[in-house]
């Protein structure tokens, strides 16, 4: 019984939760971002119209939140975004061609493999477990492209945010990035 | 004794920590720490604990020794050791002859030679003294330090390790050691106390 009551106990939390970021923190979090997603985005729906290449992707805003907002955590180290995306990218596009048939479980599959791999080798990066489900609910354009997916959008895209990523945080002279490499 | 004033280099910062102390801790450093103040506390708990480990097994015998170390001389009249190691409240004092370290006399020393029957310790010189008239010291009356001193002395360097002079103690069965310097001189007395002292830091 109070086994129990300590189940539920567990649940109230009562942790306190990290302090509010500054007004600098915000400020270049949200320049790293417009200049990232837009760069992408142009690049996407400007120089690529017509040729059937994509470079944008829903899980690269979630990564912009890591790369350019909450530089210091390990989530957000080049090893993590490169390798994690690369990989549940990898493991999305598997997971649709083994079980095209059921969606329903290739979509859990995705996600599900995509964390254990990405935590088997260090590189959890929460924005690659919806790079591995985009993988299997995108549309044709998307599941068309095969294991290219992992190249161009995934692979290209990230490199660009990385270098976007480089490049204005570490004006900041409070700011530095990458805490660590691999 | 001097030791009971000692410090040692290795005194832990508080353990307990606030979540406010943490919680300003990370306000004031810049940028999102992905990471709750509980979690934080947590970490630097253990980490506490690791680096007092780390700095408790590093201590060396000159961290720990009483510096002011009570000492008698081979030709010093035992009534006189007794005297100093009652003053000084010591159970055992180095024996030095030409700034060396030559033997080491403790409380075990007098109470082997004390009576005609085997002693084994304090309370066999009692019961002895009850049952018969008089007591025992008079075998070794009119002898000095160097008669009944134990020799050589084990006897350990400055630099020795708690850990090390721990593992001594045990082996040897003895209860201090006398710390020379790289010349031979006696600079301070390592004894149980001292490193039964050690595992109440925190």
């Amino acid at each position: 019984m109070s086994e129990l009551g300590n189940y539920f106990r567990k649940m109230r939390g009562g942790a306190k939760s990290p302090p509010r970021v500054g007004l600098g923190e915000m400020a270049w979090s949200f320049l790293g971002a417009l200049v990232g997603i837009s760069l992408l985005a142009y690049i996407n729906y400007h120089l690529l119209r017509g040729t059937g290449l994509v470079l944008i992707l829903g899980s690269f805003g979630a990564s912009a939140l890591l790369i350019y907002g909450a530089i210091k955590t390990p989530f957000a180290q080049p090893r993590n975004l490169v390798g994690g995306h690369i990989l549940s990218a990898l493991i999305g596009v598997t997971a649709y061609k083994l079980i095209p048939g059921h969606l329903w479980l290739a979509s859990g599959l995705a996600v599900a493999a995509s964390i254990a791999a990405m935590h088997a080798t260090r590189t959890a990066h929460p924005p690659g477990s919806a790079t591995a489900l985009i993988a299997v609910m995108g549309d044709e354009k998307i599941t068309g492209l095969g294991y290219f997916y992992a190249v161009m959008p995934v692979g290209a895209g990230v490199l660009i945010l990385l270098a976007v990523a480089l490049i204005i945080n570490n004006i900041s002279k409070t700011r530095r990035y990458p805490e660590s490499w691999f | 004794m001097a030791e009971k004033e000692k410090t040692y280099p290795a005194p832990g910062p508080p353990l307990d920590i606030s979540d406010d102390d943490i919680f300003a801790a990370m306000a004031e450093i810049p940028g999102y720490l992905d990471i709750t103040p509980d979690d934080f506390k947590e970490v630097y708990l253990l980490a506490l604990r690791h680096a007092v480990n780390r700095l408790r097994r590093s201590l060396k015998a000159k961290d720990v020794m009483t510096r002011d170390v009570a000492w008698v001389s081979p030709d010093t009249p035992l009534a006189e050791v007794a005297e100093l190691m009652a003053r000084r409240e010591v159970s055992g004092v180095p024996v030095v002859a030409q700034g060396k370290v030559v033997g080491i006399i403790s409380e075990k020393d007098f109470l082997s030679r004390m009576g005609a029957e085997e002693i084994k310790n304090f309370m066999s010189v009692v019961a002895q003294c009850l049952k018969e008239k008089g007591c025992k010291a008079l075998p070794i009356r009119g002898q000095t330090a160097g008669d009944i001193m134990a020799a050589p002395a084990v006897t350990v360097a400055e630099d020795t390790l708690v850990a090390d002079i721990a593992r001594i103690f045990n082996e040897k069965k003895i209860n201090r050691a006398p710390v020379i310097d790289a010349r031979g001189r006696l600079t301070g007395i390592v004894a149980r106390g001292d490193i039964v002292r050690l595992s109440s830091l925190p």
